[in-house]
């Protein structure tokens, strides 16, 4: 990786520092909530699911279609760089910046898990999964915003994604290798579990893959 | 190995209702090249093709020795580039991005960028989204001269600043080419900035170049010719003749090709023999490329 990328890298993190700072806050935030009974748990699961969502919408708008319309690109660009390495700059650094807050949220949803007795420890790989889940709907929402050429195409992935989590919810808590043990007093890492987080990190990988392979074949750029 | 620092053979760029067709142009080190062109005329894909920010559909590009865009990345550690057009991250300071172009480019001169702040009257500590036209040009422009590029390629620098401010950027513009290893594409379609500041003027019209020439032998060689007939009299056959109206008697005549044989071929009838502006030269060749194109 030359240097230029690695400053872009460092550049990512440094304009959304800010807004990661706040997703940080906000991830663990929700998770203390969470631990205040049921009212308190609804409030806290509703406000993190939130945080985690929004934080990928946010840093993809804002990361790419943002710079674009702003013309930051063009400034971007100016530097000694290939559309590739910009391509894979951008991606890096942004998904470095969801990583932060996903991470941290995450872990203490888990501590919560844990630590709770009235949280059965069960959940846990339904919300690995659903965390999981979330990181590829990232990446969707990222991938497509990248190989996007107009705000319109961009919003329609925001809302599929969106609804995407909901249709999660249906179509995983309710399988039975899942279901069954949610209520268990000890998480099970049974077969059902790694075959939907294989197809969640191929939907991620391949996501995070394609605007590599295909913006930085465009002939136009700008 | 060429020693060019732009060479441009028989490019093609077609978008749906535009097309830059046939481009060669070259420009040497030390040299200064106006580009100029209505809007709409390619200019800017022009200068897009040469940064290696859109590809040819034909033709090839090289800039300082590297193929575009193949090798962009490469070349641009020796081309400064600004648009009007460019805008810098809008979350982080001048000085952050003073720091990052730094970061960047060993060749970074901090004595030469902080004589900049001063003179252009900019404040590190200034958010960039905060910054006004004048100052978000002079503030790209900072960042591109302090690198100490071999090669700025400047899209319409001028457009929308105020006659102080764009005296202030044309003067660091004539600064840089204190350096004869040092060369500068500037597009604009004020004139009257190209004329200050190039050595070499190339028309642009339609996606199509006019003409690309000296500027000097562009002063010398256009004239309007001013006539008065005697009454009855018709003008002499005469060759390079860009345009004639005749009112009456009167009849005003534009050469591109002027000399003193032109000049006593009418001697007689001569009352005026005017110099033309380049605005004035930029117009004529326009109009006439577009008769002959037929359009």
């Amino acid at each position: 990786m030359n240097t230029v990328i690695r400053k872009l890298i460092a550049k990512e993190l440094h304009v959304n520092r800010l807004l990661v700072g706040i997703g940080v806050v906000a991830g663990i935030g929700s998770t203390v909530v969470a631990a205040f009974g049921p009212v308190g748990f609804n409030i806290g699961a509703l406000t993190w699911l939130s945080t985690i969502i929004g934080m990928g919408v946010i840093l993809s708008l804002y990361g790419i279609m943002n710079e674009r319309k702003e013309h930051a690109l063009e400034f971007v660009m100016s530097l000694p760089l290939s559309v590739a390495g910009y391509v894979r700059a951008k991606m890096i650094g942004l998904v470095l910046c969801f990583f932060i807050t996903w991470s941290v949220s995450v872990a203490a949803a888990l501590v919560l898990v844990f630590a709770k007795d009235s949280v059965p420890d069960g959940i846990a790989p339904y919300l690995l999964l659903l965390s999981v889940f979330m990181l590829a709907n990232f990446g969707v929402v990222l991938g497509g915003t990248m190989l996007a050429r107009n705000e319109g195409t961009t919003t329609a992935i925001v809302i599929i994604t969106n609804m995407g989590v909901t249709l999660f919810m249906f179509i995983v808590a309710p399988m039975r290798g899942i279901r069954e043990f949610m209520w268990a007093t000890a998480p099970v890492w049974n077969s059902t579990f790694w075959a939907v987080l294989g197809c969640e990190l191929a939907v991620l990988v391949i996501s995070l893959t394609l605007p590599l392979l295909i913006v930085a074949r465009r002939r136009d750029f700008l | 190995m060429t020693d060019k620092h732009i060479e441009m053979h028989g490019v093609r760029k077609s978008y749906r209702f535009f097309t830059l067709d046939d481009l060669s142009l070259d420009l040497a080190p030390g040299e200064v090249m106006g580009f100029v062109g209505p809007n709409g005329a390619g200019k800017s894909t022009t200068l897009r093709l040469a940064m290696g920010l859109v590809a040819p559909d034909a033709g090839e590009i090289r800039v300082l020795g590297q193929p575009m865009p193949a090798a962009s990345a490469i070349a641009k550690r020796e081309v400064g580039y600004v648009s009007a057009d460019m805008h810098l991250l809008p979350n982080a300071t001048l000085g952050w991005h003073m720091d990052f172009v730094k970061s960047i480019y060993p060749g970074w001169d901090a004595g030469y960028a902080a004589a900049l702040v001063k003179r252009f009257n900019l404040r590190p500590g200034q958010n960039a989204r905060s910054l006004s036209l004048g100052e978000r040009i002079k503030a790209v422009l900072l960042l591109t001269l302090a690198r100490r590029p071999r090669l700025l390629v400047l899209d319409e620098p001028t457009t929308g600043l105020d006659p102080v401010a764009r005296h202030e950027v044309i003067t660091e513009f004539m600064d840089v080419l204190h350096d004869d290893s040092r060369s500068i594409l500037f597009s604009s379609h004020n004139t009257v900035d190209v004329e200050r500041i190039s050595d070499r003027i190339t028309f642009i019209d339609r996606g199509r170049l006019v003409e690309s020439s000296n500027k000097e032998d562009f002063l010398d060689r256009w004239r309007r010719i001013q006539l008065q007939l005697p009454e009855g009299a018709a003008l002499p056959a005469l060759p390079d003749l860009v345009s004639r109206n005749q009112d009456g008697r009167f009849v005003t005549l534009v050469t591109d090709q002027f000399s003193d044989g032109f000049a006593a071929l009418l001697a007689p009838h001569v009352r005026e023999v005017q110099r033309m502006s380049l605005e004035e030269i930029f117009v004529a060749n326009v109009m006439r490329h577009r008769e002959v194109r037929g359009s």
